[in-house]
């Protein structure tokens, strides 16, 4: 009884960092049990490519945080990306950069809308904003890809800076941007209070719609951000891209302690949770292993991961009785 | 005998159940006219419904397991992995025979259905998160198996059981086997509906503290849900096979979303304790409706989503309305 | 005091939800310094008057005079920002966020680049939390709290926006007596610095301590207003009600029988420990205590809703292990949870089914359910129950207090259970439907069943029990026959113990 009792005290207090516990897990086994591992390429790599995951990993915890969730980010990359491109063979790089965010933006603040006036749930209203984006991206360009033969587009997408992926140096900047407005902006501690307590936030007279809003938009706008990498990195606009990159967000953000209720997680927390998707992808090529395993060790990490943060409520719950806050 | 109970069983059921069944019902007459209309009358015809039965009796299936889920205020993510999992264990066993197949095309999805329901309901994790582990975990099993790719015959070159490659063509009173197999699986919902653990199914989403504090084996109602959710998965999957005569494990991928959609139109609310059986059967037709719609108005498949996504947002808006009046 | 300037005027005021009039031409006023209190019945407009002094509704006709400013109606930002405030029974913080933020909330201070200016919300809240004499962690992120503590944060959120009025709705719901007392010593040091409150409790006794006037409402009309001295309980009760309540004791000689339960040595490690009693046939155990004493924790020990530590339970002579609600349903016990909206009904499902779930467990064999049987008999017993219902079909949800309740007893009722625990079984239940449940009570108990009631009301606990038990700090701390029962013995035995522990929870 007392060692169950110190164990679940010690998980309270490692609570908030146990996403950095299993990445730090992982690290470990990679650095001794695999090889090649902590060598720059190797790393490098793991950046490279999970950074357009972290990108909308970001965006999704944004909208977690309110308990409500974005279901439409793979299909809003795809939008983006043709978008982009057809612009972009068209005019310029740039206009066509921006064509696709503010494409995308719209898409996440119809969904804003949809889910701050309406009482309609954000699970089948991103489900529906998703297939929207979709049979859009597909509209648009016939279903057929739109190569971009910007030269410098294409390598910016690729190329890295003192061994760091350029890509990588925009996710850790939004990254910062994302801390600093959820820590410093009142419209960012709003965003933990809407997921905490919707109700108590309406009495005080924060403008709750507004801050449902602001999350939809932004995850759609970090996720174009997401997008127009990926298309650059691609070469070319695709409309069939993007799938399923929402459940692996939702996934990081989940492994890295979001909670789906609202009002719990921290932003090093979901770059953990990237983080350690990329290190298993990594340890899991390096071994050798076929691709075709990756999933059932996903699967249990993402199991474990949750397991894990969710030792903390249950232990708050029996002992004193007091509401849960998930 | 079972009109008559059904009449009954009516009486109990919540008001707003019943207004829900209604609105979806005025959606889809609504629907089924705009689709005779187009169709000059065609779409009426016996011949074509019963082709749309046909189409939709996978999804129907696979719905009704994500029905019983969803009342539970859970949801299961793992159902399109589950049956593309199903596919791939049908073909793959043919050697032990139609009935060895069957059994395993049945018992693995099943076992992997009470995993999911121990963790929701013993180890009270979120379902969202548990059954998206599992769709990924059964989505890998499934590629391992199969080696990646699809499975055009049994792990010895063994082929297709002739039964089942006429599965699909075979008829009774005119009806295909399949539709008979989406009747057979709506029966048993019903049915285990009346049963006291299927009943108990709604007071465990509706308020899961107020059920325990009655009596109510709270674990037990939710883990069978999940149970039947990858049951039904898994027969989705026996009439995916006998329809394409392969399978792949992403042959269950479009089956997750739609079933999710389904179910939601038909009404039933994610926060769980409200929905019908009827409403996700309507559920399931309306989505055929709209396809055949599609096809009727020559509308390229590309758009397909995007109207999904509108009829889902319709739906939705539609019912959160009625929430408060 | 009452020749100032009132700091509110409510005249003529009316209120209609879809053609159902709610608020006849009620009228009300204000005082800086003064606590006005606001009782009536569950029903009689209590809530809907307060909402339309913060500005939540709009009323149909009246006239509302804040600070000498006439108004048809407010608007709830403009009240707020102006220092119209309410503290409601669901308190109103936000768990993730630390006392400082959340007694800023919505209105942070700012620096000049728009960014929260970390400091001064945290001198703010110190400030605010000195002046009403309580200290607490200002990053403390509120979760954590107790529920009192959370209360205390959304009073000083309150004044932290220079309220001038304070709306209390049923503030001391689940206050420790020594909570309350800090509760009231707050509450005076906001009537020094000339605040003017409205108070509304079903607590009489907190009305008679904390109150300057009592407003009395009844369906919408006020049926009397004046100043707390004018009253007294009886008096406030046939305003609140119509009819004289009858505190005599409800008398039969003690009928009781058979021991039906018996729990022995119960206890559960820091909550309560070594409780002993006995159920008797045809009896109605009444158990009072402070609230925290542990009451509710041991009934749900006993249900098996909660684990034990050690203990026995003899079921007329048996030994039995309950372990969950299932089992102790199965055995015949019943248990009406304290809170009947969250635990005791599922809010989105008919009453019908509601009332059935336990029969239904009860009496099915391997899942087949006897549904004829089920439904005559359920609707047979909400009959017996004087539920009052526009529909079997309708949500529970659409029920009032009272009638919500009923409908958990019709469950257990139904469930043919020989011993219910009740756990607060009228509160916030009007006094019509009160009655009415006392009456189930006796007729269950009548038929050679048992009731342990739980309750914090003294007056319910003096009339309807046959004997009384007092709880404290987890322990028995004695028990009392009918005859002798006073409420000064009650009392008496439930702080006895609690001299030691300041209060605290």
């Amino acid at each position: 009884m007392r060692n169950k009792a110190s164990a679940r005290r010690l998980a309270q207090r490692l609570n908030p960092y146990s996403a950095w516990i299993v990445l730090l897990v992982l690290v470990a086994y990679g650095a001794f049990g695999v090889r090649n591992f902590l060598s720059q390429m190797n790393l490098s790599a793991i950046l490279y490519q999970y950074s357009i995951i972290g990108l909308l990993a970001l965006g999704q915890f944004l909208v977690i945080l309110t308990a409500g969730i974005d279901l439409s980010q793979g299909s809003v990359v795809a939008l983006t990306s043709i978008t982009a491109a057809l612009v972009m063979t068209r005019y310029n790089v740039w206009l066509g950069i921006a064509c696709g965010l503010l494409l995308a933006t719209s898409m996440g603040a119809i969904s804003g809308l949809l889910v701050s006036r309406t009482s309609m749930p954000p699970f089948l209203v991103t489900l529906g904003m998703m297939g929207v984006a979709r049979g859009l991206a597909m509209q648009i360009a016939n279903a057929r890809p739109v190569p971009v033969y910007n030269d410098s587009f294409i390598a910016f997408g690729s190329s890295s800076l003192l061994g760091i992926p350029v890509s990588t140096y925009i996710w850790v900047g939004v990254a910062l941007l994302c801390l600093f407005f959820l820590t410093r902006r009142p419209l960012g501690r709003y965003v933990y209070a809407v997921g905490s307590s919707e109700e108590n936030c309406r009495l005080s007279g924060i403008k709750v719609p507004s801050v449902k809003l602001t999350v939809y938009v932004l995850s759609a706008l970090l996720t174009a951000v997401g997008g127009v990498i990926w298309t650059s990195r691609l070469g070319s606009g695709s409309p069939v891209g993007g799938v399923n990159y929402e459940l692996e967000s939702i996934a990081a953000v989940v492994v890295g302690g979001g909670s789906l209720f609202g009002g719990k997680g921290r932003i090093d927390g979901v770059m953990a949770g990237v983080l350690i998707f990329g290190l298993i992808n990594s340890i899991l090529n390096l071994s050798g292993i076929s691709p075709f395993w990756q999933g059932m060790i996903k699967g249990l990490i993402v199991l474990l991961a949750v397991a894990l943060s969710q030792l903390r409520t249950r232990g708050g719950d029996k002992e004193e009785g007091e509401p849960a806050n998930a | 005998m079972l009109k008559l109970t059904y009449l009954q069983q009516w009486k109990v059921r919540s008001k707003t159940d019943n207004q829900r069944i209604l609105t979806t019902l005025i959606i889809l007459v609504a629907l089924f006219a705009i689709a005779a209309i187009l169709s000059r009358g065609v779409f009426l015809k016996p011949s074509n419904l019963l082709n749309l039965v046909f189409q939709n009796a996978i999804l129907g299936v696979v719905s009704l397991g994500q029905f019983l889920v969803i009342i539970t205020a859970g949801i299961d993510l793992s159902v399109g992995s589950l049956v593309g999992l199903s596919t791939v264990l049908l073909m793959v066993f043919q050697f032990a025979g139609l009935a060895g197949a069957l059994v395993m095309t049945l018992v693995v999805p099943l076992v992997l259905g009470l995993i999911n329901g121990f963790f929701v309901s013993l180890r009270r994790l979120p379902a969202f998160v548990v059954t998206l582990a599992m769709m990924l975990f059964a989505y890998s099993l499934a590629q391992v198996i199969s080696g990646g790719a699809g499975v055009y015959s049994g792990l010895n070159g063994a082929p297709l059981s002739p039964a089942l490659v006429a599965f699909n063509k075979q008829v009774i009173f005119g009806i295909p086997y399949p539709a008979i197999v989406w009747i057979a699986a709506l029966l048993g919902v019903s049915l285990y509906l009346r049963l006291s653990l299927g009943h108990f199914t709604y007071a465990v989403g509706g308020n899961e503290l107020a059920a325990f504090l009655s009596g109510i084996p709270v674990v037990t109602v939710r883990l069978l849900a999940y149970i039947l959710s990858a049951l039904y998965a898994s027969i989705g999957g026996i009439l995916a096979v006998a329809r394409v005569g392969e399978g792949h494990p992403a042959s269950g991928q479009p089956y997750l979303l739609d079933s999710i959609a389904a179910v939601t139109i038909g009404g039933a609310n994610l926060a769980g304790g409200e929905g019908s059986v009827i409403g996700t059967l309507m559920g399931v037709i309306i989505l055929g409706t709209i396809n055949n719609i599609m096809n009727l108005l020559n509308i390229s498949p590309m758009m397909q989503p995007a109207v999904k996504g509108i009829v889902i947002l319709l739906a939705v808006y539609i019912n959160s309305r009625k929430k408060r009046g | 005091m009452l020749e100032e300037v009132p700091l509110l005027e409510l005249k003529g005021v009316n209120k209609s939800f879809s053609g159902v009039q709610v608020l006849h031409d009620v009228s009300l006023d204000l005082h800086p310094g003064e606590v006005h209190c606001l009782v009536g019945e569950n029903g009689a407009g209590k809530s809907t008057l307060i909402k339309i002094i913060s500005g939540a509704y709009r009323c149909d006709s009246g006239e509302i005079t804040f600070l000498g400013q006439h108004f048809t109606h407010l608007n709830p930002r403009w009240a707020l920002g102006h220092g119209i405030s309410t503290i409601y029974q669901e308190i109103d913080v936000v768990p993730a966020l630390s006392v400082a933020e959340n007694i800023s909330l919505g209105n942070e201070p700012r620096k000049r680049n728009g960014n929260i200016d970390r400091a001064a919300l945290k001198l703010r809240a110190k400030k605010l939390l000195e002046d009403i004499g309580v200290s607490l962690r200002l990053n403390a992120p509120v979760g954590g709290l107790k529920i009192a503590h959370q209360q205390l944060v959304a009073i000083a959120k309150a004044l932290s926006l220079n309220s001038r009025i304070l709306i209390l709705d049923e503030p001391t719901a689940v206050f420790t007596a020594s909570e309350i007392e800090m509760l009231f010593r707050i509450i005076r040091k906001l009537k020094q610095q000339g605040l003017g409150l409205i108070y509304i409790s079903h607590h009489l006794d907190e009305i008679f301590q904390i109150g300057d006037r009592i407003t009395v409402l009844r369906d919408g009309w006020v049926t009397r207003m004046g100043k707390v001295q004018e009253f007294d309980k009886e008096s406030l009760i046939q305003a609140m009600v119509g009819r004289q309540i009858d505190f005599s004791r409800r008398g039969e000689d003690d009928q009781s029988g058979e021991e039906i339960l018996r729990v022995e040595n119960l206890s559960r490690k820091g909550v309560y420990s070594g409780i002993n009693l006995a159920l008797r046939q045809g009896e109605i155990v009444g158990m009072a205590g402070l609230v925290g004493s542990g009451r509710s924790e041991m009934a749900r020990g006993i249900f098996g809703a909660d684990p034990i530590s050690s203990g026995q339970l003899w079921l007329r002579g048996r030994r039995i292990r309950v372990r969950s609600p299932r089992q102790a349903l199965a055995y015949g016990i019943g248990m009406l949870p304290e809170n009947r909206k969250e635990e005791g009904l599922i809010q989105v499902r008919p009453l019908a089914e509601n009332a059935g779930y336990s029969a239904v467990q009860a009496t099915s064999r391997f899942g087949v359910v006897p549904w004829s049987r089920i439904r005559s008999l359920v609707r047979k017993i909400i009959k017996d129950v004087e539920v009052r219902f526009p529909s079997l079909n309708s949500e529970v949800r659409y029920l009032s207090g009272g009638n919500q309740q009923k409908v958990v007893i019709a469950k257990w009722l139904a469930a043919r259970s020989e011993v219910l625990i009740l756990d607060e079984p009228t509160r916030g239940v009007d006094v019509g439907a009160r009655e009415e449940i006392y009456k189930l009570m006796h007729k269950f108990k009548k038929e050679g069943k048992a009731i342990l009631m739980i309750s914090s009301d003294l007056p319910e606990i003096l009339t309807q029990s046959d004997r009384i038990l007092v709880m404290a700090k987890g322990r028995i701390a004695g028990e009392i026959p009918r005859r002798e029962a006073t409420e000064q013995r009650v009392l008496s035995l439930a702080l006895e113990a609690g001299k030691e522990r300041s209060g605290e929870k």
